[in-house]
Formats: C-alpha cells, structure tokens, sequence
C-alpha cells in the first residue's frame, strides 16, 4: 500500500515534470476513414488542442480540401490498394515520428496501429464507434490487444471485449 | 428542406430513394437527396452522389428534417443541431449493409425516447413519420456530458502517460 502511494506519487511528480516537456515533443496522428468515423474524430478533436497534429483518411469526396491531411486510397477495397496503402502508411510515420496516434476507425487504423506499436513504440487510443452498441467491431477486435487506452461508447460492449476497454460516455 | 441522406456505405439503398420519390410530390416541401452508391436516380427531387462533409454538415443544420439511415454522423450532427432526424434502418436481408447494426441502433434509439427522433421499419411508415417530424426543430444540443466525458479521458490519457 505505502509502496503504491510512493511509486503513484513518484509517477504523477515526474509526469507533471514530463508532460509540460513533452507536450511540445508530442505530436499526433489522427486516423479515421470517411463518414461517420471522420465524424466521430471531430466531435473529440478538443482533446489534441495544443498538440501538433496531422490527419490520415481516405481520399473520398466527403473528406477533400482538409487541411494537415495524408490521403491513401481506400485499402479495404482491392489487394493493390492496400499494399500501396502500407507504404505510403509506412512513409507518412517516418516522416511525422508521431508519439500519439488516434483514431475511431475503421480498418484503416490496423496498419498504423500495428507499426507504431512494434516499429515506434507509439501510443495508441482507439475510440470505437457509436454505431457498436452489441458487437465489436472488426478493427476493435484487431487493435484491441496492442491499444493503451481502448474506449468504447455503449456499455453492453464492455463484456465483449476485455478487462481492458473503458466506458466513460457516448456521444449519442 | 428536407434532407435525404445515404451516407458513404459502398451498398445502395434503393429502398428508402424509391420511396422517398414516390412520396416527394405529396409532401410541399423541398426535398434533397444524397443517393451516395444507390443506384436509384430520383425523378421528383434534387440529388447528388456524395459533397465534402462541411457541406453534409450545412446541409443538416438547415434542415427541417433530415431522413437518414441509421448512420452514426447524421445522427450525431441531427442531436447537436437540434434537427429532427427520421431514421430507416439498412437491413443486411435487402443487401444495404453486411449486418443489422442499424436496425440494433434504431432499436436502443427508440427504447431511450429521444426528441426529436423518428423511426421507421417499413417503407409504408415513412410519409407519415416525414409529416410527423418535419419541422419539429429541437434545442441546439451545444453541451455534450459523454463527448466531454470522452475529450476529458483522452487528454488526460495523452497527459500522463509515460514513455
């Protein structure tokens, strides 16, 4: 007990220390596919207020002219696509070195997600869908075991996915 | 004005663009339609395939009522705006999406009572729900207790971790 509230103080002093240092080193990817996960992104970009940022989405008539923005072609639709998708992911991290990355799906995360974590040691936070209230979504199920901080929006979910999925509201 | 939208999924839905033709011409309002991939071109209304999501985004703030399937960004935007939506869910049976998600979301949405929020199962529903629900413009939703809840954690994830 004394030893948790030593290393918890210890932990939260030197995090106060780090995080005014870092918040300027920080920089994070935000990651979502057209439609409503783009949607989804925006309704919670007040939380990366202050850090650089850049976005990564599908080219597609709904999220043209953005600003800070990579496009890739849609991966999930042809083998080519996805290939030159991995890439092109691959060249974006490389340039950007981003700390954080973000995203509220959908399979366009798993790529980013699985390089930043084994080629970057990038943290990664997941926000799944409002539209799963029941069932995990394909790409919950596939950054689920990697993310650090894996929120989910309705509560029924929770016992669909582990010990470590967070529910702390909707935005519905 | 009433808006239609389909929203981005690759599958039509032909269902609700039928319908929504057939009833245009008895309904004295003007109708908007984004038909996204359906294949349906309608003869009654104005349409379009797909604009960028600020223009969506006007579009369902303007509105008197938006007619939706059961997407998650339109009924986000409807809650904020205050705009009633009226949904119809795509069923995977008609091949509009790959499972019933939406219908689950029309479901827990009608359960929970939320104003300003119509639903429709079948097609013949919709006319009547349309006069139902147009026009009934609900209070600008500006705060957001499970958005803030979300933005609070996730900042404070960012925060405190430690690399």
């Amino acid at each position: 007990m004394i030893h948790r509230i030593t290393a918890g103080r210890r932990v939260i002093s030197k995090g106060e220390v780090r995080s005014v240092a870092m918040k300027k080193n920080q920089k994070i990817g935000l990651i979502c596919s057209h439609g409503g996960h783009f949607m989804e992104l925006l309704q919670v970009r007040d939380a990366f207020e202050g850090y650089p940022t850049f976005w990564l989405t599908y080219r597609e008539v709904s999220t043209s002219n953005l600003k800070d923005t990579y496009y890739i072609a849609n991966i999930g639709k042809s083998p080519v696509a996805f290939i030159f998708g991995l890439f092109k992911i691959l060249f974006i991290l490389l340039k950007e070195r981003p700390t954080v990355l973000f995203s509220t799906g959908s399979e366009i995360a798993i790529p980013p997600f699985y390089f930043g974590k084994f080629l970057f040691g990038t943290k990664l936070i997941y926000l799944e869908s409002c539209a799963q209230i029941f069932r995990p979504s394909m790409t919950g199920k596939w950054v689920y075991p990697i993310t650090d901080l894996f929120l989910v929006q309705w509560e029924p979910l929770l016992r669909k996915y582990g010990p470590k999925a967070k529910y702390v509201g909707g935005l519905l | 004005m009433i808006f239609v939208t389909v929203g981005n999924h690759f599958q039509g839905f032909e269902r609700l663009l039928k319908k929504v033709d057939e009833i245009a011409p008895r309904i004295p309002h003007e109708i908007v339609v984004q038909k996204g991939y359906s294949k349906y071109v309608p003869q009654n209304t104005k349409y379009f395939d797909f604009v960028p999501a600020s223009a969506a985004m006007e579009y369902i703030q303007k509105s008197d009522l938006v007619v939706s399937h059961a997407g998650m960004g339109t009924i986000i935007l409807c809650k904020e705006y205050g705009t009633p939506i009226l949904i119809f869910p795509r069923r995977e049976k008609f091949r509009e999406h790959f499972n019933d998600h939406q219908m689950e979301i029309a479901q827990v949405l009608e359960k929970r009572g939320d104003k300003n929020i119509y639903i429709a199962y079948e097609e013949n529903q919709l006319e009547e729900k349309i006069r139902e629900g147009v026009g009934k413009r609900g209070i600008a939703q500006v705060e957001n207790r499970g958005r803030e809840n979300l933005v609070r954690t996730i900042k404070e994830f960012i925060e405190t971790f430690q690399g």
